[in-house]
């Protein structure tokens, strides 16, 4: 897990993007969700097929988010185009609803304290 | 796996009638339409069972806005397509059982917020087989579904789509078997709805950590420590709180094989 850890800042060229989507980076290590008022969930986001790689693949997401908001974050972090799809894989195998919350998606498929997302432009796995 | 075939066609034959009428707003002709009277599978999703009762009201609606999309609500709250119709209704109405179910038809002010966008019966089939695949990484890890061809993945959707039992189960009842040693799936795909409509997903075993068969009171006591005398609806039945998981699972699961549960 050592090489996924990604300690650099956010871009300066993004970091308006990721601050209007209230979305924090993965500052520390396990354990201090408690103290802030809402549950954080690392999520790991890994490219696949054609979808370009991102600089920064850890990210601490709000536990209560739905998918599509994380979809909507990667499209704009990627600059994608509004048109242009995305798709999201939970264990290389099924692609979650828009609105299935992180939380649950974690609490079934979480591995190693994370949830592992796969993303890529066009559809992998069916 | 699945031997109780008498609860499996019960369930599958389970019907609603519903009541559509067009929203006020959306009228642009002097006549009133006619209300339209459907009895739909509590299995099925509304973009399969709605073609016809749309083209009714099409005639009634203003040009400009026969093209954009249709929704439906219940008192004021928009209907989400890809849930089962039977859950939806369980899930609104359970306390307050009300038939025909009577719902509102709407082409204008979608629900951006509320609802994800259905432009054809191919986002219905995409989101159905996804969480069939799903349902088959909690129980088998996946092995079922990555195992099946790409025609049995057809057939599976096909049979829920044209409500036909024997085409549906001469596929789903291989996702319904236990495999290895020990009788049982791995975990059992479940979803429990508040009756805000909020949906929380655990991982559930089918068994107690004495390898007893779980049962639903038992279950319910582990998620809701707190809580007393929760009741679990679905199939517009309430669950008898002795009812092993397994079973549950295996006969009470809608066609995306995820039990489905109203909490109250």
């Amino acid at each position: 897990m050592g090489d996924e850890k990604q300690t650099d800042n956010v871009p300066s060229d993004l970091s308006n993007a990721t601050e209007s989507l209230k979305i924090e980076g993965d500052q520390k290590e396990n354990g201090d969700a408690s103290k802030s008022d809402k549950v954080k969930i690392d999520i790991l986001l890994k490219a696949t097929g054609n979808a370009p790689i991102m600089k920064k693949k850890k990210w601490a997401v709000d536990a209560e988010k739905p998918i599509g908001w994380i979809m909507e974050f990667v499209k704009k972090y990627l600059k994608l185009e509004a048109d242009e799809k995305l798709f999201l894989y939970v264990n290389q195998t099924f692609a979650p609803s828009p609105d299935q919350l992180v939380k649950n998606l974690y609490e079934c498929f979480g591995t190693d304290g994370k949830l592992v997302l796969h993303y890529c432009k066009s559809q992998a796995w069916g | 796996m699945a031997n109780d075939r008498e609860v499996l066609r019960e369930i599958w034959d389970g019907k609603l009638p519903i009541c559509f009428q067009l929203a006020q707003e959306e009228i642009m002709e002097i006549q009133q339409p006619d209300a339209f009277y459907v009895m739909v599978p509590r299995l099925s999703y509304f973009p399969l069972v709605t073609d016809k009762m749309k083209r009714h009201f099409l005639r009634y609606i203003s040009q400009e806005n026969s093209d954009s999309e249709m929704w439906l609500d219940y008192n004021g709250q928009p209907l989400k397509w890809h849930y089962p119709i039977g859950f939806l209704y369980d899930l609104l109405c359970g306390n307050d059982p009300q038939l025909p179910w009577h719902l509102t038809v709407h082409f204008t002010k979608f629900p951006e917020d509320v609802l994800l966008h259905c432009n054809n019966k191919d986002v219905v089939e995409a989101h159905f087989m996804s969480t069939v695949k799903e349902a088959d990484v909690l129980k088998h890890r996946g092995q079922v579904m990555s195992t099946m061809q790409k025609k049995d993945h057809n057939q599976l959707w096909l049979g829920l789509q044209n409500d036909k039992f024997d085409q549906f189960w001469a596929i789903n009842r291989r996702l319904m078997e236990s495999h290895g040693d020990n009788e049982g799936f791995k975990h059992i795909p479940i979803k429990l709805y508040s009756d805000d409509g909020t949906c929380s997903q655990r991982l559930v075993s089918p068994k107690n950590n004495d390898g007893s068969r779980k049962t639903l009171q038992q279950m319910v006591a582990e998620l809701y420590p707190d809580k007393h005398d929760v009741q679990l609806r679905t199939h517009g039945v309430i669950i008898p709180s002795d009812t092993p998981l397994q079973w549950l699972s295996e006969h009470m699961s809608y066609p995306d094989n995820f039990l489905h549960l109203c909490v109250f």
